[in-house]
């Protein structure tokens, strides 16, 4: 008995390989193209920058970034990540790079290397060094021990020791004045792993002193870190690569002369291909509906 | 971006390449190029992490200081401090944490139970810290009132500023009385009217949660065909039209 036939059926029967090809064509194409479209300013992002500008650059106090993110973080984490150091070197505010994630580790020292050789381009007459405009601290494992050791030391230098390329603690002039948690002025966390933000939160801080938090997650994560943000525990957000975008048109605002990034391209590859996902969803859905109004109109048709 | 052919970095673009295509390979079918490569990347994954583990604690912290490693000694052998005999205390913590092994034992596993207690319980002990710190401070910004004051409800941003806390509100006392099993409920009542709108409620946040997966997908896909089309295939054929645009 062969099964009953209706007009957009084939919407059913789609092969995933061809929404495959029509998603990697979406994205691809504005890749290729360099085309973008203007991201939406976002009340978070907004937030980070401020956080960022509020801060003074007499080098009394350090911004610590934990940047636990690997490979897999490289879309989302890595643009957030871009932005933050770029606008801190900018500021000429002193950072310090953290990570208790171990596939981390190479991204700790490319990324801040990466940000200033594009910007000294840029600006040729200016300089940022090694020990002095920042440090690696690189990756610290044994997770919620290790951050209860930074919090809680009234020496950071016997807790640290040394960078992440040997150098001790002493001979790094950026750490002279850093000897406990009060003396981080802003901690920066982006990851997209579960349960490291609650790690950095539930033990980064003492009786009397915590940082204020800004954060960087995936879009997977968002929902979960707005309870953060809504309670204030975190005061400024990254919401995925539209959060990194969104920033992008904060630092081309406050710095005129800086060449635009990738995040606001990415973003409008995510952006194309989303769309195309809502399109597709309203098209399975409208197979579906034809099927049910067929149904409806002429229930007694015998099947063919 | 120009890079030297057959270089390290030419190497490296082009094997990352190959790899990024092996796992796309699986959209085609199940294969076994793919899994070479799936096992392959836990392999590296894990091994990476072992050994920053090892490079970045158990040798500075515990091997050098253990076995004399770190202090410099002058060039006729001597040091200019000696050694420091509090550091045996080091084996201590390193024996007790290598009982963990007899879990591989059935006769001795009993003493692997030993360090799990011991783990279980500093860390509960952390958890009742933790857990404080992260929950209280959103327990306490829950309680909102419903009013806003000092908003303007005529314009569009302060009357969904204005209505914002009344929305939250009411999903937060609609979602936990979803939650409330310990008496019957029964038809019509308040309690069971509120606990379907709090099922919708959650119904939109795990909605709002697929969503925000499906954007994190879209965002690895992005930055892997960037890759792909944007390095590597400028990397393989520098002579292709983007790549000489």
């Amino acid at each position: 008995m062969s099964q009953r036939r209706y007009a957009l059926d084939f919407l059913d029967r789609l092969d995933q390989r061809i929404i495959y090809l029509f998603v990697a064509l979406a994205v691809g194409i504005p890749l290729i193209s360099g085309y973008s479209l203007p991201p939406t300013r976002m009340s978070t992002a907004q937030a980070f920058f401020d956080q960022i500008e509020k801060l003074s650059s007499t080098k009394d106090k350090l911004v610590l970034i934990s940047a636990d993110w690997g490979p897999g973080g490289v879309a989302e984490n890595r643009p957030q990540t871009e932005v933050a150091v770029e606008h801190l070197l900018r500021r000429r505010i002193p950072f310090a790079m953290i990570s208790t994630y171990a596939l981390a580790t190479p991204f700790l020292e490319s990324v801040p290397r990466e940000v200033i050789a594009r910007i000294e381009l840029e600006e040729p007459q200016q300089k940022w060094t090694y020990g002095v405009d920042w440090v690696n601290l690189g990756y610290r494992p044994n997770g919620f021990l290790m951050i209860q050791g930074l919090a809680k030391s009234q020496d950071l230098h016997k807790v640290l020791e040394v960078d992440a390329n040997g150098l001790q603690m002493g001979d790094i002039p950026l750490m002279a004045k850093v000897r406990t948690i009060r003396d981080v002025g802003l901690f920066i966390q982006i990851t997209g792993l579960v349960g490291v933000l609650n790690s950095w939160i539930q033990y980064f801080q003492t009786q009397d002193y915590r940082p204020p938090f800004v954060h960087g997650c995936t879009s997977i994560t968002i929902p979960e870190a707005y309870n953060f943000f809504a309670s204030s525990q975190i005061v400024g957000l990254f919401e995925g690569v539209a959060g990194a975008a969104s920033y992008e048109l904060l630092l081309n605002s406050a710095f005129p002369n800086r060449k635009p990034g990738e995040a606001v391209r990415n973003n409008t590859s995510i952006a194309v291909a989303q769309m195309l996902i809502i399109a597709l969803i309203i098209l399975g859905n409208v197979g579906s509906m034809t099927r049910w109004l067929t149904d409806r109109l002429r229930p007694s048709e015998p099947l063919s | 971006m120009s890079v030297a052919p057959l270089s390290y970095e030419w190497w490296s673009i082009v094997l990352a390449g190959l790899c990024s295509l092996a796992i796309f390979s699986f959209l085609i079918r199940e294969n076994a190029f793919y899994r070479f490569f799936e096992h392959l990347f836990i392999g590296i994954a894990t091994s990476i992490t072992i050994m920053m583990t090892v490079k970045t604690f158990i040798w500075p912290r515990m091997v050098k200081p253990l076995f004399d490693l770190d202090r410099l000694p002058f060039p006729d052998g001597t040091f200019a401090e000696p050694y420091n005999n509090l550091n045996l205390l080091l084996l201590m913590p390193m024996a007790f944490g290598s009982l963990y092994y007899f879990i591989l034992s059935h006769r001795f596993a009993w003493l692997a139970q030993l360090v799990i207690g011991f783990s279980l319980g500093v860390a509960g002990g952390f958890a009742f810290e933790g857990t404080f710190n992260e929950i209280i401070p959103q327990i306490v910004d829950s309680f909102r009132t419903l009013y806003t004051p000092g908003v303007d409800l005529t314009t569009t941003e302060g009357f969904f500023a204005g209505i914002a806390n009344i929305v939250f509100t009411f999903t937060l006392l609609a979602s936990l009385s979803y939650f409330f099993f310990t008496f019957k409920r029964t038809d019509g009542s308040l309690v069971e009217r509120s606990s379907h709108a709090g099922r919708w409620m959650m119904m939109c946040c795990f909605g709002a949660f697929f969503g925000s997966t499906i954007a994190a997908r879209m965002a690895l896909l992005v930055e892997r065909l960037d890759f792909l089309l944007n390095t590597w295939s400028c990397t393989l054929f520098p002579f292709i039209s983007i790549c000489t645009g």
